[in-house]
């Protein structure tokens, strides 16, 4: 501390002072600040306008909010209802697989079977492929007439008939997404102390024991980690039901989550609603916060 | 000890090829399927094994032009990911200098404030960063794509906590000898994070390539756009003519990212248990 604050720069021999961590910092925050910081201020502003993304937007007070929320009325009203039931059930769904499959992966190739170096990357494949690609291949996998699925002797098109479609969705995503989360789990299972293990052992510890009071209390960090990136990922679900949930690939999908519906009413053919898409990108804001923020104080916490 | 068979190594290592043989299987039935003709694809007798083998899907993804320019959504792809996935490293590396290696009043607040924002769900941020690129003239150009990628924090989270680890000796080392700090950052640090950067232009790049929803948006021009909103473009307007073709150009746009993780393989469990917050 004291060499860096009194040491002059010999080339410059401009006193390196409290300032010269603005310079690193800078063009990365400048970034922040324009293509995150700004377009959320003036997202949530616009909830509060009547917009088409072209001209002014004009304000309406909670006018959007009601529209949404309480006019019944309203085909906006619907789609959002539909969206946020759509996304709240994939959430409930997704985040218990996308914890405790990878989990269950990890354990087991920490258990080192032979060819685990390789077990771990086919695993991992799925994740690295866009979800345009493995959403196409799904697709066309389930299609009963003629895909895979035929070959099963499937009775109903499964990406599209209900309940079926959300089975093969989940499906899906777990096997697309679940690597990430493995890779830390196992990451977090080779800093385990082997002590504690042996220590457990000369107890007499069952491995239910170990299990609960070793293993998970060691990795919680982690667990904690991958926790919050997989909920605030499952609130903003787009690409697989969007892509998946289809057998006709010109229709709209079976299962239509809250984004969808935002992308559609903003960016959709015909004339824009932006004011109302940002008040349901709001309220699905709101829903993503509330839930990071708790956690994100654990995080902290385990941090310092 | 270690060189001697283990029984249970051996069962769970067999029942684990059953269950990667199972997970291979959709890409598996990708790639085979590309091999198929497009009446074959359709054919309602499934055979999993294309009866005739044909390269016809593979000339058509590499010589289709006019308004299906799939070769060329790759490139553009291509270039994309290659550019940001190098800005990010430069310019997150940079910054996590400044977050890491120097001492400053609030800087642990800044940095755990960058990280909460950027949990807001960026769903509220695309309407108006549509608004933002459109007014610096970025719809349909890369810059859209890219320049709001490099303030992605995820990353630097992960560069952050590995630059944690390395000892303060060697930037203290270096400043008794004059260094400046931006020699230090280039010439101590940055060779020290040759694992960690691997795994940011993996993350980075594969982020990139496989990106849809804002992509999506800002590109409307067929002959700029990448290949993500591409193929879902092809398949809304052809997927029920050209099934075959369409699967081949899915199965096509894979292949960059598997060969960059092959690369990066090395350094990869080693720099995600950083990521996930194991002090260095």
């Amino acid at each position: 501390m004291s060499i860096q604050e009194q040491s002059v720069d010999r080339k410059t021999g401009i006193k390196k002072g409290k300032y010269i961590h603005l310079a690193f910092i800078a063009p990365h925050l400048l970034i922040f600040i324009i293509f995150i910081c700004v377009p959320i201020i003036f997202g949530i502003y616009i909830s509060f306008t009547k917009w088409d993304l072209i001209g002014q937007p004009i304000w309406v007070g909670l006018d959007n909010y009601k529209e949404i929320l309480l006019n019944t009325e309203s085909t906006f009203n619907r789609q959002f209802f539909d969206g946020i039931k759509n996304t709240l059930l994939f959430v409930v769904f997704n985040v218990p697989l996308c914890i405790a499959v990878p989990l269950a992966f990890a354990l087991v190739l920490h258990m080192r079977p032979y060819g685990s170096k390789l077990f771990q990357s086919v695993l991992y494949l799925p994740t690295l492929f866009s979800v345009s690609s493995v959403g196409l291949i799904w697709m066309q996998l389930l299609n009963r007439r003629f895909g895979l699925a035929s070959l099963m002797g499937a009775k109903v098109q499964w990406a599209t008939n209900m309940p079926h479609a959300w089975v093969a969705l989940m499906v899906m995503t777990v096997w697309w997404t679940m690597g990430s989360n493995m890779v830390i789990y196992q990451a977090a299972l080779g800093g385990v102390s082997k002590e504690l293990y042996e220590a457990a052992d000369i107890d007499g510890a069952n491995w239910i024991d170990k299990f609960l009071k070793i293993t998970l209390p060691s990795i919680r960090f982690q667990l904690l980690y991958t926790l919050v990136i997989t909920i605030a990922g499952s609130f903003n679900v787009y690409g697989q039901p969007t892509i998946m949930t289809r057998v006709d690939p010109a229709a709209s999908p079976a299962i239509k989550v809250l984004v969808y519906y935002i992308r559609g009413i903003a960016f959709g053919s015909g004339q824009s609603a932006a004011g109302i898409a940002s008040a349901m990108a709001v309220v699905l804001g709101i829903f993503i916060t509330v839930v990071s923020v708790f956690q994100f104080k654990l995080i902290r916490s385990e941090d310092e | 000890m270690k060189s001697k068979l283990s029984p249970r190594r051996i069962v769970i290592g067999v029942l684990m090829i059953a269950v990667c043989m199972i997970w291979v299987l959709p890409v598996f039935y990708g790639i085979v399927s590309s091999f198929k003709s497009e009446v074959e694809i359709k054919d309602l007798n499934f055979h999993f094994i294309p009866e005739t083998w044909t390269l016809d899907n593979y000339k058509y993804v590499l010589t289709s032009t006019g308004n299906t320019p799939i070769l060329k959504w790759f490139l553009n792809s291509m270039l994309i990911s290659v550019i940001t996935s190098f800005g990010v490293v430069l310019l997150i590396s940079f910054a996590c200098y400044g977050y890491t290696r120097l001492q400053w009043k609030g800087r642990d607040k800044l940095f755990y404030t960058i990280l909460a924002i950027s949990f807001f769900p960026q769903i509220v941020n695309i309407i108006p960063l549509y608004k933002i690129v459109d007014t610096f003239g970025w719809v349909n150009r890369m810059a859209a794509v890219i320049v709001p990628a490099l303030a992605g924090v995820s990353n630097m989270f992960l560069m952050r906590q590995f630059m944690l680890g390395i000892p303060k000796t060697f930037d203290e080392a270096a400043r008794i000898d004059g260094a400046s700090e931006f020699t230090i950052y280039s010439r101590v640090i940055m060779p020290m994070l040759k694992p960690v950067i691997t795994v940011i232009i993996l993350f980075s790049f594969t982020g990139q390539w496989n990106d849809l929803l804002w992509p999506s948006i800002v590109y409307s021009d067929v002959q700029k756009m990448p290949l993500t909103p591409g193929l879902q473009l092809l398949m809304g307007a052809y997927g029920n003519f050209y099934l075959a073709s369409i699967l081949t150009a899915a199965i096509v746009s894979i292949v960059p990212t598997f060969l960059l993780y092959i690369f990066a393989q090395k350094y990869f469990l080693q720099s995600l248990s950083l990521s996930s917050g194991v002090k260095g």
